[in-house]
Formats: C-alpha cells, structure tokens, sequence
C-alpha cells in the first residue's frame, strides 16, 4: 500500500482489515467448486467466514455432451442473504 | 344411625357417620362434600383443619340402593319454581316461624343469648372481602397457613360453649340446616301434599333433631331472636358484610312480613334484614342472618371461594342441619292447621312423603338431585382455594418470574450492564441509538439511560436535543411546515415507519391515509444495485475513481472505529459525581472525560470535515464523499450525538454547501429520458431521508433566524438551484428552512427587523429562481404520489409570499394541481383524498381550497 505512512489508527493493519474496508459494499467472491457470489458483505471473520447479502451465486458446470464435446453451462442463483463458510473462499474483491 | 340417616346421638358423641343431613344415601355426594358436615357439627373449628378426606373416600356406588330404601315407581316431579310459588311458601312458614318465636317466653332468649354470644367473635377475618369494593391487605391470611392458633383457641373457645348449651338443652342438631335443595324438595312435596292429615305422619321424631323434639324448640328457636333481633347492635355490625343469599327464601320472608315480625324481643330484625335484603341485588351468594351467626369460621372463606355456589346447592354443604332443624320443629308447632308449613319436613328426609311421591318423580328428584350434587362437589374440590390470592399477591408472583427470567437470562443483576451488553449488545446500542422507552425494568437504566436514552447531559453543550427516532424529526419538521400553514387541517403525517434492518415498513394510519397494512420493501435487484451503486464515487471522480474510493472507506472505517470507541467509552462512564465522592471516583472521571476529549476530537478529525473546500477540485470533499456511502449516511446520526453544537453547524453547512454534490441530490435528478429514479437511487434517498436528515432537521428546527439566513444564502449562492430544487433531498431543506423562518417571524414579533430584512431578500431570490422551474419541480407525472414534499415545499414558499407572489406560484402550478385534482377524480375515494389533501397543503397555504376549484 502506499500509505504506509498512516498513523497506528490506521485500520488497514493487516490483509483483512482490506476486507474490512468492504464492509456494506458490494463484493464479489470467489469459492471452490467453481462457484461466485456477488453480493452485499455484512459480516465477516478471520476465517474468511462472511455474511453477504442479496446474493447472487454462479455456478460453472463443465458437462460433456454427447459429441464428448465439453459444453459450459452457469447456474445462477439468487439468496437474499447467505452465510458462507470461510473454507471455500478463495477470493474477495470489491466488485466493480 | 337411624334410618335415614339421621344420628340419634347427642352432638358429642357423634362422629362423622352425622354428616349425613337426612337424606340418608341420597345425599351421598352432599355428604362427598361433607368433610363440610364435620365442621359444622364443630362451629369453631376451620373447615381446612377438620376436612378430613373422607368426603373422597365416600363410596357412591351405595347410591345404587336409593332405590331399594326410597323406592322407584314414582319419580319426583322437577316441577318446583323456586322463584314462583316455593318462594311464596318460603315466605309463609318463614313468617310463621317468627310468629312462632313471638309466642316463646322471654327466658329462652335469655339462656339462649348466652349460646349464641360466644359465636359472635367467631370472625373469619375474611368478612371485609365480603364488600365489593374491599381492597384486601396484602398480608396473607394467617389461618391459611394454620398458624393462626389465637383465632382457633377463640373459636374453639366458642364453640365448646355452644357445644355445652347444646347439650343442656337437646337441640345441639339444630345447627344442621338444611340445603337449598331440601327446603325446594320439601316445599315441593307441600305443595303435591297439603293435606294436613299427613302431617303428623310426616313428623316422625327426626332423628337428627333429637329424641324429644319439643324440648329443643325453646332453645332453638331462641337461638334466632337471639341473633337476629336479641342483639340489637352488634349483629348488625357482624351480619352486614356477608349478606344472605337472594336466593333464600327466609330473610326475603322476614323483610315482607314485618308485621308478622317478633314483638320487642326482635325489634331490631326488620333493620337488619332490610339492609341485608337492600344489598341483596349486587351480591349474589350470601347466607341468611341465622346461619351467619353460627356459622363456623371457615364459611366465609368457602363463600369467597365459591361465590356463586353456595347460594343454591352449595349451601347444604354449610349448614346441613340448622335450618332444616328448624323446620322441622316449626311443623309441629304450627300443626295441621297450616296448610303448609306441616308437610315442610317432608320429602326426603320421610318416607312418608317419598312414599307420596309419585315414582317418577321421585326418581327423577334424586337424580337430579344427585346429579347437582356431584357437580357441586366437583365445582367445590376445583374452587376450593379460589380467591386465596390478593392481585398483589398475583403480581408480586409475576415479579418474582419476571426476576427470574431475567437471572436465567444472564444475571443483569449482579454484572451491571457490562453484562447487559455481552447478554444482547445489539439490542442495547439499538435502543440507546433510537431512545426506545425502557420495557423492562432491568434494562440498565441507570448511566445507559443517562448516556443514550435521552441525550439531555448537557456535559457536550448538546442539552437542549433530545435525540429520537428519525420518525420523529421528519414529524416534527412536517409539523412545522403544518403550524406554518394556518389554515391546513389535512395533517402531512409520515405515513410509514421503517425500522432498521426490518424488511417491511409499519404504516401509520390517520383518517386521511388509511392504513395500507405492511408494505414490503421491493427487493433489490442485484444488478441495479451494484450498477448505480458504485456511480457516485466513480462519476464524482473521473480518473482517480478507486484510489479517493479507497480512501473514502478508509475514512469510514476511521469513523466507526473511533465512534465505537468513543460509545464504547461512553458506556464505561464512572458513576456520576457527588460531593462527597471519594478521590478515587473524581480521578476516574477525570481520566474518563480527557478519554472523551481526545476521542472527539479524533472523530472529528476522520470525519475530513475541516479539510479545505476546493472549488475547482474534481474529486468531492473527503466528507461529502463519506455521505456517499451507505454506511457513511448511516454514521451520521451516530456521529451527530456526540459532537458539539459549533461541530453540528459545521457539519450543516458543510453538507448545505455541497447540496447538490451530494449523490442524493445529484444523482436524483430526474431527467427527461429517465423520469423515475432507478431503484438504487431511491434506496440511498430513502436511506438519506432516515439517516441524515432529521438530526439536520433537529437542528435547524432550533437553530435562530441568522442561522436560517445563512444556510439559505449559501444555497442560493454556492449550488445549483435548478438541481436542487428538482430532488426531494434538496426540496426538503429548503422548506425546512423556509418554515423555520416562517416560524421564528410568528413566534417572536420582535425580531430584529433587520434580520428579517435581510431573510426577505434571500427570500425574494429563492421565489425568482424557483419561479421558472416551478413545472419541473415535481417528481415523475401526475400519477406519481410521492409528491407530498413539493406541496409542503410550496405550502411553506406560500405563506411567506406577498399576494402578488402568491398569484405567482399558483400560476407556476396551476397545472399540476388541475390535474391531480383531475386524477383525484379517477382514484378510489381514500386515494383521491390523500392526493387532495397534498394539494391542499398548499392551496391552504394561500388561503384557498381545492374545494373551490369544484
């Protein structure tokens, strides 16, 4: 970060607290098994667990058809609000 | 044990088999009820103390037999009216009885007195719950714990007194009386049996009533002079709480025939039984004076317990014996020349007269009879504490499980509100950030309330506000707007609630905007969210976007960092300062208030709200950015109780400078390809409307007339007019301040007449430039409802108008409002009212009436 500069306050003192600054903002998040979210961060923890909010959830389903050619099929779906184990995070990023 | 039941043996030898008042077997679950029985053999002793269970144990298969002793062929007919014609019988041989104890030599009374007295004191302590309107005293009865030795010596005292004289003259079974249902059975079988020839056969020596039944008459019936006309005073003082049971004929008959009424020996009767009769509608279950008096203690209670069962069948449960004694003695006495009164003894308690029965009617009595009873004693084992509970008692019970609950619930009690906090934090900053009232009484009142519930301290020169829900400020900024406008009646009221962090909205109902129930907030697309949602930093700052966003959520979270420091300091505040307070507690508060100040000041500072303003700069002011966010609009309120006075007018102009930078109010522009706002914009606006507005509404609302002034002139001076007046964020500012000042011209007439000067011209301004753009200021078409801000706007711009401007700002809207009363027409009645009642808002404002327009 450039700031490094900032007081003790400065509340972006270790990676996580860069989540913190998504606090109520939209995020985008990347899980194991091919899935995202997007949605509204509420909460989160140091185990990356988090609550979002109004999520929407992509799934990436590589199927074979019947030609054994490989064929992308994305499942979305919608929470209104979903708590997701911080296991499975791979990825947090303010969405743009 | 005779054959019917009846116990030939004197009063102290019996045992409990003399229970059983006469009906031999068929009284069986009378005599279930009947530990009664014991009692009344024993007037001094409690019902609880003697009851001895053996009403449970009572065998009621025997009732199988009834048939056998009583026959089966004819049932007794259930063709007696109490009320009717048994009453009337009642009556006579009531009335003949006193003739009767008229015609008794004066020395009975005497010796009698001296019976009965000792009875007196037998006072149960419960006669004052007797009277309708008797608070009880909170202290428990002692007796019903059995603790009450003095009153049982004293009863018992009496009672052995009474037992004595019993025995002297053999008439101690009188006190056995006789049930509601007996006395109807036997007016009954008068009525079927009149014929006085059967009389004598009717009167076989009862055995209850003793083997010489003449010799007990003196002193029996001396027994009723004795109480109800023989004392003259204390009597009445004894009776007149329990009053007699309307239902019983004999205090009924007493009152109507005074003139059959006892010479001097029972003068006084009259008095007493008139009262007794007086009082007689509003009580329902009250016992006859005669039964009063030898009544054993433990009556009263069962009456309070069993208020309405003892006036009809309940009663043979209390006084078995007395009174059906003294009917049965009163027979002979009168003799077969009263055509009545002789079969009285009659039917059950006879064969003779079951035996005159016909078979089905006599079936038919002891069923029912039997029948009654059982409910009786089922009603009476179910009651039998009722009432035993004083409503303090009721509540203190319920205080103790209110306690309770709250000590399972974490123990308030005994860690204070550090443990309050941990217990439900949320719930706690929740109502200490919306002032809700207390609703319990362990809800840490005492610094939590000092320091959140009502920001009255004072400590930060805030004292004057008192800080509530953002409802409220909206109200009171709308009612404002109404006293500004005379002659409104329609009430712009706030027609919805929405509580934090609830998904509905709690509508508020008034004669012009019904209740439309709950009205659940439309969930946000997701795409519509993020797409908008992220605009305001992003437009404001071309460029540089993510970098000034960064760090505007930086700033945020500086922000809530120190404020939650700063409520968290709050809630560590030492207890409060006396003048004796010990050292200790005066450095602790001192420490604690330097903690406060620097925590102020370092919310002050990641605020960014003193960071010059660049006019020219592309990305917007550090503070206006903060407001952009949802959480920043949602610190504001937050931020707003704990600053100063100076730092809230700072904070004011910092966002009146900036109106129309603000994303509510820039990005809330309709424009004319997009007339509706999309959903994400409207959320912030709402969330703006909440959460910033009404502690700046608060403010304003008490700020002076130079304040006003300057806000004003910096909104006509530094933003864009246009802009502003076409939201509804703007639009509510500026008739906050319009209607302040209209406000302050009206409340103090002596205001300095250059201030008002110099609010005239900035008046005059705003009037020149909201002129041309008066079509454009309402939001959407006319079918669009959410109008209510531009009407209050225009209200608030009407009654500070001179005439000629007045005219003016009609003409600006004389289209809209033809229309909407157009569309009015259309729209259901209530809707068209609403619709109406917004326009009127402004045409009132400048004297004139939708009405008008027909």
């Amino acid at each position: 970060m450039s700031d490094a500069e900032e007081t003790a306050s400065n509340p972006v003192s270790e990676p996580l607290d860069l989540v913190r600054l998504c606090l109520d903002e939209v995020v985008s998040v990347k899980l194991r098994g091919d899935r995202e979210l997007k949605g509204r961060l509420h909460a989160y923890d140091s185990h990356c667990n988090l609550v979002l909010g109004d999520v929407e959830e992509t799934i990436y389903i590589t199927e074979e058809d019947e030609h054994e050619q490989e064929v992308q099929r994305i499942i979305k779906k919608q929470s209104e609000m979903l708590f997701v184990r911080g296991d499975s995070v791979v990825l947090i990023s303010p969405f743009q | 044990m005779s054959f019917f039941g009846f116990d030939a043996t004197l009063p102290r030898d019996r045992g409990h088999s003399s229970q059983a008042p006469g009906f031999g077997q068929a009284q069986d679950a009378f005599a279930g009820l009947s530990g009664r029985g014991a009692a009344d053999d024993d007037d001094a002793i409690d019902f609880e103390e003697t009851y001895d269970g053996l009403g449970d144990q009572l065998d009621e298969t025997d009732d199988t037999f009834n048939d056998d002793t009583f026959g089966n062929d004819k049932a007794v007919g259930k063709d007696f009216d109490f009320a009717g014609q048994t009453s009337r019988v009642a009556d006579a041989i009531e009335g003949e009885g006193l003739l009767w104890q008229a015609k008794q030599p004066p020395p009975n009374i005497h010796a009698t007195r001296h019976t009965t007295q000792p009875a007196k004191p037998a006072k149960s302590g419960y006669e004052p719950y007797a009277q309708p309107t008797y608070i009880p005293d909170l202290e428990a009865n002692a007796s019903i714990w059995g603790i009450n030795p003095k009153r049982q010596a004293q009863n018992q005292q009496a009672h052995q007194r009474q037992e004595t004289n019993a025995a002297a003259a053999p008439a101690a079974p009188a006190r056995k009386m006789m049930s509601l249902e007996e006395v109807e059975a036997m007016m009954l079988a008068q009525n079927k049996k009149p014929t006085p020839q059967s009389m004598p056969q009717a009167q076989p020596p009862p055995p209850a009533a003793a083997p010489q039944p003449q010799a007990q008459y003196p002193s029996h019936y001396g027994q009723m002079p004795s109480q109800q006309g023989g004392f003259s005073g204390p009597p009445q003082i004894l009776q007149r709480p329990q009053q007699p049971p309307p239902s019983r004929p004999p205090p009924k008959a007493h009152a109507e025939l005074p003139g059959h009424a006892i010479p001097p020996p029972g003068q006084q009767q009259p008095t007493i039984l008139q009262r007794n009769r007086q009082s007689v509608p509003d009580q329902p279950a009250r016992h006859t004076p005669v039964q009063q008096a030898q009544r054993p203690p433990s009556q009263p209670r069962q009456i309070l317990q069993n208020p309405n069962r003892l006036s009809g069948h309940g009663q043979p449960i209390t006084q078995p014996g007395q009174q059906k004694q003294g009917e049965f003695q009163r027979g002979p006495q009168l003799g077969p020349s009263h055509a009545r009164g002789p079969s009285f003894p009659g039917v059950v308690t006879h064969p003779e007269q079951l035996l005159h029965l016909t078979e089905e009617e006599r079936a038919a009595y002891l069923i029912e009879d039997a029948k009654r009873a059982k409910r009786n004693h089922k009603i009476h084992l179910l009651s039998k504490d009722n009432g035993l509970m004083t409503p303090q008692d009721k509540n203190f019970i319920t205080r103790i499980q209110l306690q309770q609950l709250m000590a399972a619930t974490g123990g308030l009690e005994e860690h204070g509100p550090e443990a309050a906090l941990t217990e439900d934090f949320y719930y706690q900053v929740y109502c200490q950030i919306r002032g809700a009232p207390r609703q319990n009484p362990h809800q840490p009142a005492s610094q939590f309330a000092q320091t959140y519930l009502f920001q009255t301290g004072g400590r930060y020169g805030m004292g004057r506000r008192h800080h509530r829900g953002g409802d409220n400020h909206m109200q009171r900024m709308e009612q404002q707007v109404q006293r500004a406008v005379e002659a409104a009646k329609a009430k712009p009221k706030n027609k919805q609630l929405v509580i934090e962090g609830s998904l509905g909205k709690i509508s508020f109902s008034n004669s012009k905007t019904p209740k439309p129930l709950l009205n659940i907030k439309r969930p946000d697309h997701g795409d519509g969210a993020q797409g908008s949602g992220r605009r305001p930093s992003g437009v404001n700052a071309h460029g540089s976007t993510i970098i000034d966003r960064k760090t505007t959520l930086r700033n945020i979270e500086n922000v809530y960092d120190c404020l939650m420091k700063l409520e968290d300091h709050e809630r560590r505040m030492p207890p409060p300062l006396a003048e004796n307070s010990d050292p200790q507690t005066i450095q602790a508060h001192m420490e604690w208030q330097t903690g406060t100040q620097r925590l102020h000041e370092t919310l002050w500072q990641d605020l960014k709200i003193m960071e010059p303003i660049n006019p020219n700069s592309l990305t917007p002011h550090p503070f206006i950015a903060i407001l952009s966010h949802a959480k920043g609009k949602k610190a504001i309120p937050r931020i707003f109780r704990q600053i100063d006075e100076q730092q809230r007018i700072i904070m004011l102009t910092m966002i009146v400078v900036h109106l129309d930078m603000l994303s509510v109010v820039a990005k809330a522009v309709p424009s004319p390809d997009e007339p509706n706002l999309s959903p994400a914009i409207r959320e912030e606006v709402e969330l703006f409307s909440h959460a910033v507005m009404p502690p700046l509404f608060a403010h304003i609302a008490e700020s002076p007339l130079n304040i006003v002034i300057g806000l004003l002139g910096l909104i006509l001076d530094r933003t864009n007019l246009h802009l502003v007046t076409r939201t509804k964020i703007g639009m509510s500012l500026l008739t906050m301040l319009i209607s302040r000042a209209e406000l302050v011209k009206q409340s103090t007439p002596e205001m300095n007449p250059g201030d008002w000067e110099q609010w005239m011209q900035l008046y005059n301004r705003l009037f020149d430039a909201v002129e041309p753009v008066l079509p454009s200021i309402f939001p959407g078409s006319v079918n669009d409802t959410e109008d209510v801000y531009v009407w209050q706007f225009l209200a608030a711009m009407g009654v500070g108008a001179s005439p000629e401007q007045q005219q003016r700002l009609v003409l600006g809207v004389k289209d809209r409002v033809m229309d909407t009363v157009a569309v009015s027409k259309a729209l259901p009645a209530e809707l068209a009212s609403v619709r109406l009642g917004h326009v009127n808002l402004f045409m009132r404002a400048i004297g004139l009436d939708v009405e008008l327009l027909g």
